[in-house]
C-alpha cells in the first residue's frame, strides 16, 4: 500500500510545487504603503477586487479633511457601520484638533478592536474577516475597526451525534461560538486556545484547544508541526483537516475523532486530548483518538455505569456483527454446513432451493442494493430520505424473496448487519466497518471461517500497528494497561475513574478526591430510629 | 523495486485461491444423508441405503413446504461403504452430505458376519458425525427401517434419535449409544458393546406409503426393542425388557424409570416412578479373584396407588422400599445372569479391574468373558420413596371400608 | 537488530501463546497413553529448568541476541557457523509448524483443498505481522491471549456440560511404570514444546525490564505448561486413551463430540478458531527470529528486507518437506527430536553457557 503512496507523492511534489507557486504569488510585491490621497487607496482597491459588488464604500467628512469607510457587505454589520456614522462622525466636534488621525481613532474604538493599519497587506486581512477600514485624506496609514456581523446559523440539536440523557447543543459553523461553547464548560483560565490560520487562499481560521497542565506538551507540539506542514490552497472544514493531518493514510480506520456535541469534545479536553475548531464547520476534530473511543457514546456517562457498561458490550458485539454478519452467513452455507443445526440446515436449503444465484453473489447483490439504499437516503431532502431508504429496504427485500431472487435468510442477515452497524456511535468508525465487511465476504468465499480468520487476523494486526499522534490505536488494551481499564469495556462507576488516561495525558493525572463513592448519610441508623419512633 | 516485487508476489499467490473455490459447496448442491441402513448385499458385501432429506418438504417456510414426502431413499451396492458410496452418485444429482446423518441401522445379517468392515468408515471420515446413533434393525431389513415413515416427527431420523433418548430418560430400557461408544467398546478388552434394537411393527411394506401416515393409527410403525449384545464384534443375542434395564441400570444410564411390587397380595399394586438414581460399581478382590461390587442408590415416588394402602405411615413407605428395593436387585442380578450366559461383558466390568489392578489384569485380559461368565456380582439396592404425589391415600382405602 | 521495546506482560504473552501454540493441537505425549499429562508437566519442569541455561546466557549478554552472543563466546567464525546453523533450524521449525496447521485444515475441514494455499494465505498474513514489526506481534498477542482464554474456557465448559468428561477414563495413573512416561518425556514433551523456549533468547534484549524476564519467561512456562496438561487430561476424560492415542489431533476430536441442547453441536470452527490463533504465534516467532537472527549475522539494517524471502523459504519448505502427514510426523518424532531439537535446544546452549562462565570469570579476574 505504501508503494503506491510513494509514487503518488513524488509525482505529486512536483505538480503541485509549480502550481502552488502560481496560485500564491499574483506577481505584486508584498510591502506596499498606503497613499496620502485616499481616493488613490479606494481605485486600488477597486483594481484589485476587480469592481466586486459586494464591497461597500461610504465617503464622511471629518475634521475638515474627507475620508471613506471600506467594507465587505454580508461579513460586516451594517447596522453597526450606520449607527457608527449616525452618532459620531456627524456630531462632529468642532474643536480644533491637531492630531486628525488620532481623533479619528479615539471615535472608532467605540467598534472594537481597533487598529492602526499602514501595510496594504494587513488591509485585505482585515476587510476579508468582516472589519471596516477607514482611510482619511491626507495620512499615509488607515484604521481598521472590528465590525464582524454576518448572518450565523443559531445553535440547534445535534443531527448525527444524538444522545437521550445528554445536553442538545450542537456546534455551528463559527469559530467563536465553537469555541464559546467549550469554554462555557470548561470555566478554567488553563483551557488554552491558540489560532492560526491554515489554506493559503481560503485562509480558513483554526483554533488549537488543550487544557494547559493535562494535555501532553509532546502531542500539542506534533499537531503544531503538522499543521504547519500543511500547504494547500485550501482547507473546507475538518474532514480536510482530518486527512491532511492524520498518522496514516492506508487506512480505513479513522485515527481522529471529530464530534459535534461540545460536551463530547470537553470531556476529552478533559482527558487530555487537543481539540482543533475550524471554522466553517460544525465538527470539531480531537486528536489523539483510539479504537475504543469510537465505542463511547456520550450517553455512556449520562446513565449509570451497569447500563451503559452493558451497551457498550453490546456495541462492540455489534460492530463485530457489521463486520462479519454477511461473510458468516456465506461460509456456514457454503462451507461449514456441519455446524449448522440439523433442522436449521434444513430449513435454510429449502429457502435457497430456487435461489438462482450462489449464495456469495445472493449476498453481494443485497449488500450493494442496500448500500445504495443507504447512500440515496443520505442524499435525498430529509422529509423524503428516511422513508426512501425504510421502504425502499422492504419493498426491494420482500419483492425480491417473492420473486424467487433471492432466500428470506439473505433478507434477515442483511437487516441484522445494517441496523447492527448503524448502532455505532461515530460514523467515521461504522463506515469503516462497512467497507471491510465487502472484503470478509470476499474471504468467506474464497476459504469460509478460515478465511474470515484470516481476515480478522489481519485486521488485529493493522489495528496494532496504527499509531495516532504517537499514541498506539489499540491503547488500554493493547498495549495492556491494567491501571486505564475503568473506560475500556467495562465503564467503572464516575468516582471510581479516578484517573486521566495516561498514555494520552501528562502531569496532572488525578480527575478525583479521595472516598468519591457514594453511599447513604452515615448517621443512617439513628436518623430511622428516631423518625420511626 | 523491491516494494514492487513483493506487491506483484502477492497478487500472484492471491490469484489462484480467487479463481477456484475448492472446498465450497452450496446447500442447493447437497443431498443431506439423515440415516444410512446397511444390509448384507447378494452380489457384494453390503447394500446401502441412504436416506435423504427433501428440503423443500419438510421446512414449513412459504416456498409451499409440506407437500410431497420429507424423504428420498436410494440404494446401492458395494463390498466397502466407500464403493457403495460413489456408485450412489449415479442415481443421485447431489453431493453426498454426510455432516447431518444422525442415524446408522445395521441389519442383523450385517450385525452378525461382516459389522467391523464399515466401522472404519464411519469413524475416519472428517465429515460424518461420530456422535450419531447406531441402531440394529431387528426382524427386518435396514433397509425397510431406514424407508419407513412416521407421522408425528417429520423426519423419520429424529422419531428414532428423539425416542431413543426419551425412552432413556424415562423407561430406561434403551440408551442412546453412538459410533463413538461402540467403537471404544470394540476396542477396550474389558468391556463388550451394545446397541439398540428396532422393529417395524404391523405391515412392514406399508411402512414406506405416504397413505402409511394418512391414518391416526399407522398401519406399520418403528418401535424400539431390546438391546443387542455383542462380542468380539459379533452380534451374539439381545436381552429384553426389564434384563434390558438391569443392564442400563448398570451402567448409570438409567435417568427414570417406574418399578411396579406387589402389595396385600396384589401384584402391580403399587407403582413407584424413581426420579433419580445413580448406580457404582466398584470391584474388591477375594482370594485373587476379583467380586463385582454393585451399589445402587434410587429415589422416587408413588406414581399409582391400586389398593388400600396407608401411604401417611412411614413404616409402610419403609416397607415399601424394601419392596422395591427387592425388585430392583432382581432385574439387576437377572440381567447380569443373562449377559454372564452370553459371556459378553457389556458392563464394562473388565474395565473396573483393570483400574483397580492394572496387574491382575494383564493376567485376566486374555480370557476375560470366560472369566465373566463365572464372576460374583454383589448387588446392594438403597430406594427410598420421597413423596406420594398429590394424595395420600388412594381412594381405595374409603371405597373398601 | 530492531529497535523495538516490549514490556513484562508481553512477553509472558507471547511466551504462552507461543508455547501452547500446536501444542495443543497434536496429542501431546500420546506414548505415555493416560499418562500423557504427567509427561507434560515433567517436560514443563525441565523446560523451567532448562530456561535458566537461557537465562544466565541473557545475564552474561543482556543486550545481544543469541546469534550475536554465540560469537563472542566461541569466537567469530566458528560462532557465525553456529549462528547460521540456528537460523536454518528457526525456519525448518517455522515450516513444520505451519505444515501441522496446513495438515490440520486440510484432514479436517478443507478436505479437498491444495495444502499449498492454506499455507500461502496462512504465511502471507504472518508477512505482515512481521513486516510491521516485533512490537505490533506483542500487541496482537495481548488481544489474542485474552480471546483465546474466552475461547478455552467457553468451549471448556460447553465440554463439562455436555457430559463428555469421564474422570476414571485417567486411571489406571502408571500402568505401565515410569518407562513410557519417561520415554515420551524425552523425546517428546521436553524438546516440544519446553525446549522450544530457545527462540526467546533472540528476543528478550527486547524488554524494557530486564529484571523481569525471569517472571515473564518462567510464569509463561509453567501456565503454558498447565494448560496443556489440562487440555490433554481433558481429552483422555472425553476420549478414553485408546481413542486419544489414535486421533491425529485429539481435541478436534473432543469438541466434535460436544452435543447441547440439539443446537450446539460440531463446533469444529471454535477449534478453527484456536488453531488459527495459535498457529499464527507460533509461526510467526519461529519466523521473526530467524529473521532477526539472519539480519543480526549479515549486518542488515532495514531486517524488513528479509521478511518476504524467508516467508517465501518458510513457505516452500513447509509443502516439500514431507510427502504425506504420516511421514511428516515421524520425521518430527523421529528424526528432529533427536537430530535437532536436543543439539540446539539443550546441547550446545549447555556448551555455551560452561564456555561463557569460564570467559567471564577470566575478564572478572584480570582486572582485580
Amino acid at each position: 500500500m505504501s508503494i503506491l503512496s510513494n509514487i503518488l507523492k513524488k509525482k505529486q511534489k512536483k505538480r503541485q510545487n509549480d502550481n502552488f507557486r502560481q496560485m500564491q504569488d499574483p506577481g505584486k510585491p508584498d510591502e506596499l504603503p498606503i497613499h496620502r490621497d485616499y481616493k488613490d487607496n479606494i481605485a486600488r482597491i477597486k483594481e484589485e477586487y476587480g469592481n466586486s459588488t459586494d464591497i461597500s464604500y461610504r465617503e464622511f467628512k471629518f475634521c475638515g479633511s474627507r475620508g471613506m469607510a471600506v467594507y465587505i457587505d454580508g461579513l460586516a454589520s451594517n447596522n453597526m457601520i450606520s449607527d457608527f456614522f449616525i452618532e459620531t462622525v456627524s456630531e462632529e466636534v468642532r474643536d480644533m484638533v491637531t492630531d486628525c488621525f488620532q481623533q479619528m481613532f479615539d471615535f472608532t474604538a467605540g467598534l472594537g478592536n481597533v487598529e492602526t493599519i499602514i501595510n496594504w497587506e494587513e488591509i485585505h486581512d482585515a476587510i476579508l474577516v468582516g472589519n471596516t477600514i477607514f482611510f482619511l485624506d491626507g495620512y499615509s496609514k488607515a484604521i481598521s475597526a472590528e465590525t464582524k456581523g454576518w448572518e450565523k446559523r443559531a445553535i440547534s440539536e445535534p443531527s448525527t451525534q444524538l444522545s437521550i440523557q445528554g445536553p442538545k447543543d450542537s456546534f455551528t459553523e463559527t469559530l467563536r461560538t465553537n469555541t464559546a461553547l467549550i469554554r462555557r464548560r470548561i470555566k478554567s483560565p488553563n483551557l488554552w486556545i491558540e489560532s492560526m490560520k491554515l489554506g493559503s487562499v481560503t485562509q480558513t481560521d483554526i483554533a488549537i484547544m488543550y487544557i494547559k497542565g493535562i494535555a501532553n506538551e509532546k502531542i500539542i507540539g506534533e499537531v503544531k508541526e503538522r499543521l504547519n506542514r500543511i500547504n494547500l490552497d485550501a482547507v473546507q472544514g475538518s474532514g480536510y483537516l482530518e486527512q491532511l493531518f492524520e498518522d496514516q493514510t492506508w487506512t480505513p480506520f479513522p485515527t481522529t475523532h471529530h464530534s459535534e456535541r461540545p460536551d463530547v469534545i470537553s470531556s476529552h479536553l478533559l482527558e487530555g486530548r487537543i481539540a482543533l475548531v475550524v471554522d466553517g464547520t460544525p465538527f470539531v476534530v480531537t486528536v489523539p483518538a483510539l479504537f475504543i473511543q469510537f465505542f463511547q457514546a456520550p450517553d455512556d456517562y449520562y446513565a449509570r455505569f451497569d447500563i451503559s457498561t452493558s451497551i457498550r458490550l453490546l456495541r462492540i458485539l455489534a460492530f463485530f456483527i457489521a463486520l462479519i454478519g454477511p461473510a458468516a452467513y456465506i461460509a456456514g452455507t457454503t462451507f461449514h454446513q456441519e455446524m449448522i443445526p440439523t433442522t436449521m440446515a434444513i430449513a435454510i436449503a429449502a429457502q435457497r432451493e430456487n435461489v438462482p444465484f450462489p449464495a456469495f453473489f445472493e449476498a453481494l447483490i443485497m449488500e450493494v442494493t442496500f448500500e445504495i439504499l443507504r447512500e440515496a437516503g443520505l442524499r435525498l431532502p430529509r422529509a423524503v430520505g428516511q422513508a426512501v431508504s425504510i421502504v425502499g429496504a422492504l419493498v426491494i427485500g420482500q419483492a425480491a424473496v417473492q420473486a424467487g431472487f433471492v432466500s428470506p435468510v439473505m433478507v434477515i442477515v442483511v437487516s441484522i448487519t445494517a441496523i447492527a452497524n448503524f448502532s455505532t456511535p461515530v460514523f467515521t468508525m461504522a463506515i469503516a466497518a462497512r467497507l471491510i465487511r465487502f472484503i470478509m465476504m470476499g474471504l468467506a468465499t474464497i476459504l469460509g471461517f478460515y478465511g474470515i480468520m484470516l481476515g480478522i487476523m489481519f485486521m488485529t494486526i493493522h489495528l496494532c500497528s496504527l499509531r495516532s499522534f504517537g499514541v498506539p490505536y489499540m491503547m488500554p488494551i493493547a498495549p495492556f494497561n491494567i491501571r486505564n481499564q475503568q473506560d475500556v469495556f467495562i465503564r467503572f462507576p464516575i468516582w471510581a475513574m479516578k484517573n486521566r488516561p495516561m498514555f494520552i495525558s501528562k502531569g496532572n493525572m488525578a480527575r478525583a478526591g479521595e472516598n468519591q463513592k457514594p453511599g447513604p448519610p452515615k448517621q443512617d441508623e439513628d436518623q430511622s430510629s428516631q423518625g420511626e419512633s | 523495486m523491491k516494494r514492487y516485487l513483493l506487491l506483484s508476489i502477492c497478487v500472484l499467490f492471491l490469484l489462484p485461491s480467487l479463481t477456484a473455490c475448492w472446498n465450497q459447496k452450496e446447500l442447493t448442491d447437497l443431498a443431506f444423508v439423515m440415516a444410512i441402513g446397511i444390509d448384507k448385499g447378494k452380489n457384494q458385501k453390503f447394500n446401502v441405503s441412504w436416506q435423504l432429506v427433501n428440503p423443500g418438504n419438510v421446512s414449513s417456510g412459504q416456498t409451499g413446504g409440506g407437500q410431497g414426502l420429507p424423504i428420498a431413499v436410494y440404494k446401492s451396492s458395494g463390498d466397502t461403504i466407500t464403493e457403495a458410496a460413489r456408485r450412489a452418485t449415479k442415481k443421485i444429482s447431489r453431493r453426498l452430505y454426510y455432516a447431518h446423518t444422525n442415524l446408522v441401522v445395521i441389519s442383523e445379517g450385517v450385525a452378525k458376519t461382516d459389522l467391523l468392515d464399515l466401522i472404519d468408515a464411519l469413524d475416519r471420515d472428517p465429515e460424518f458425525r461420530t456422535t450419531t446413533e447406531m441402531v440394529i434393525a431387528r426382524g427386518t431389513s435396514a433397509e425397510n427401517l431406514v424407508s419407513a415413515l412416521t407421522n408425528l416427527d417429520k423426519l423419520p431420523v429424529s422419531k428414532i434419535t428423539k425416542e431413543i433418548k426419551s425412552t432413556q430418560n424415562m423407561l430406561g430400557e434403551n440408551m442412546s449409544v453412538n459410533v463413538d461408544d461402540f467403537i471404544s467398546g470394540l476396542i477396550s478388552s474389558g468391556k463388550e458393546p451394545i446397541l439398540n434394537g428396532y422393529l417395524v411393527m404391523g405391515k412392514k411394506e406399508e411402512a414406506q406409503k405416504a397413505e402409511n401416515l394418512q391414518s391416526t393409527q399407522s398401519d406399520a410403525y418403528l418401535e424400539a426393542n431390546g438391546l443387542a449384545i455383542f462380542k468380539n464384534g459379533k452380534l451374539k443375542g439381545w436381552i429384553e425388557n426389564n434384563n434390558a434395564r438391569g443392564a442400563i441400570w448398570i451402567l448409570n444410564k438409567v435417568k427414570s424409570t417406574d418399578i411396579n411390587v406387589e402389595w396385600n397380595g396384589k401384584k402391580d399394586a403399587i407403582s413407584m416412578a424413581s426420579i433419580r438414581t445413580k448406580t457404582k460399581v466398584s470391584v474388591n478382590f477375594k482370594n485373587g479373584k476379583p467380586v463385582i461390587h454393585i451399589r445402587i442408590e434410587d429415589e422416587g415416588w408413588i406414581s399409582e396407588a391400586n389398593t388400600a394402602i396407608d401411604l401417611t405411615n412411614p413404616k409402610v413407605i419403609e416397607k415399601l422400599d424394601k419392596l422395591v428395593e427387592k425388585e430392583i436387585k432382581r432385574q439387576i442380578v437377572n440381567a447380569v445372569n443373562a449377559a454372564q450366559k452370553k459371556k459378553s461383558d457389556i458392563f464394562g466390568f473388565g474395565e473396573r479391574v483393570h483400574r483397580a489392578d492394572p496387574k491382575l489384569w494383564k493376567k485376566l485380559k486374555k480370557n476375560w468373558n470366560e472369566q465373566f461368565a463365572s464372576l460374583e456380582v454383589n448387588v446392594e439396592v438403597d430406594s427410598y420413596i420421597r413423596r406420594e404425589g398429590i394424595r395420600t391415600k388412594p381412594f381405595w382405602s374409603t371405597m373398601n371400608k | 537488530m530492531e529497535k523495538a521495546k516490549i514490556n513484562a506482560s508481553q512477553l509472558f504473552v507471547l511466551v504462552v501463546l507461543y508455547e501452547m501454540g500446536s501444542a495443543i493441537l497434536v496429542g501431546m505425549g500420546a506414548g505415555a497413553g493416560q499418562d500423557a499429562w504427567i509427561s507434560i508437566l515433567l517436560g514443563m519442569t525441565a523446560g523451567v529448568l532448562l530456561f535458566f541455561v537461557y537465562y544466565r546466557l541473557f545475564l552474561y549478554y543482556p543486550d545481544l541476541p543469541l546469534t550475536s552472543y554465540i560469537q563472542k563466546i566461541t569466537g567469530k567464525w566458528i560462532g557465525r557457523l553456529i549462528a547460521i546453523l540456528y537460523i536454518v533450524y528457526f525456519i525448518y521449525d517455522a515450516s513444520r509448524v505451519l505444515r501441522d496447521f496446513g495438515e490440520l485444515l486440510t484432514t479436517t475441514i478443507y478436505t479437498s483443498t491444495p495444502l499449498f494455499v492454506i499455507n500461502t494465505l496462512m504465511i502471507l498474513t504472518i508477512i505482515y505481522a512481521i513486516h510491521k514489526g516485533f512490537e505490533v506481534l506483542a500487541r496482537v498477542g495481548e488481544i489474542y491471549f485474552a480471546i483465546i482464554y474466552i475461547l478455552a474456557i467457553g468451549g471448556f465448559s460447553l465440554i463439562l456440560f455436555s457430559g463428555l468428561i469421564h474422570f476414571e477414563n485417567i486411571l489406571p495413573i502408571l500402568e505401565n511404570g515410569w518407562k513410557p512416561v519417561i520415554k515420551t518425556f524425552l523425546r517428546e514433551t521436553f524438546t516440544f514444546p519446553f525446549g522450544e523456549m530457545i527462540v526467546f533468547t533472540m528476543v528478550l534484549p527486547f524488554l524494557n525490564e530486564p529484571k523481569k524476564v525471569k517472571m515473564a519467561c518462567i510464569g509463561g512456562i509453567l501456565l503454558s505448561g498447565i494448560n496443556i496438561a489440562i487440555t490433554a487430561v481433558i481429552n483422555i476424560a472425553a476420549l478414553g486413551t485408546d481413542l486419544f492415542v489414535r486421533s491425529n489431533f485429539p481435541l478436534l476430536t473432543t469438541i466434535g463430540k460436544i452435543q447441547l441442547a440439539n443446537f450446539i453441536e460440531r463446533l469444529d470452527v471454535l477449534f478453527m478458531l484456536y488453531l488459527v490463533i495459535g498457529g499464527f504465534f507460533k509461526i510467526a516467532i519461529y519466523y521473526y527470529v530467524a529473521v532477526a537472527g539472519a539480519a543480526d549475522i549479515f549486518n542488515f539494517k532495514n531486517q524488513r528486507k528479509l521478511g518476504f524471502p524467508i516467508g517465501v523459504l518458510v513457505l516452500f519448505s513447509s509443502v516439500t518437506i514431507a510427502t504425506s502427514y504420516a511421514e511428516h510426523i515421524k520425521e518430527g518424532l523421529n528424526v528432529v527430536t533427536i537430530y535437532l531439537h536436543w543439539p540446539f535446544q539443550i546441547i550446545i546452549p549447555c556448551i555455551l553457557l560452561i564456555l561463557a562462565f569460564f570467559r567471564n570469570r577470566k575478564k572478572k579476574s584480570s582486572p582485580s
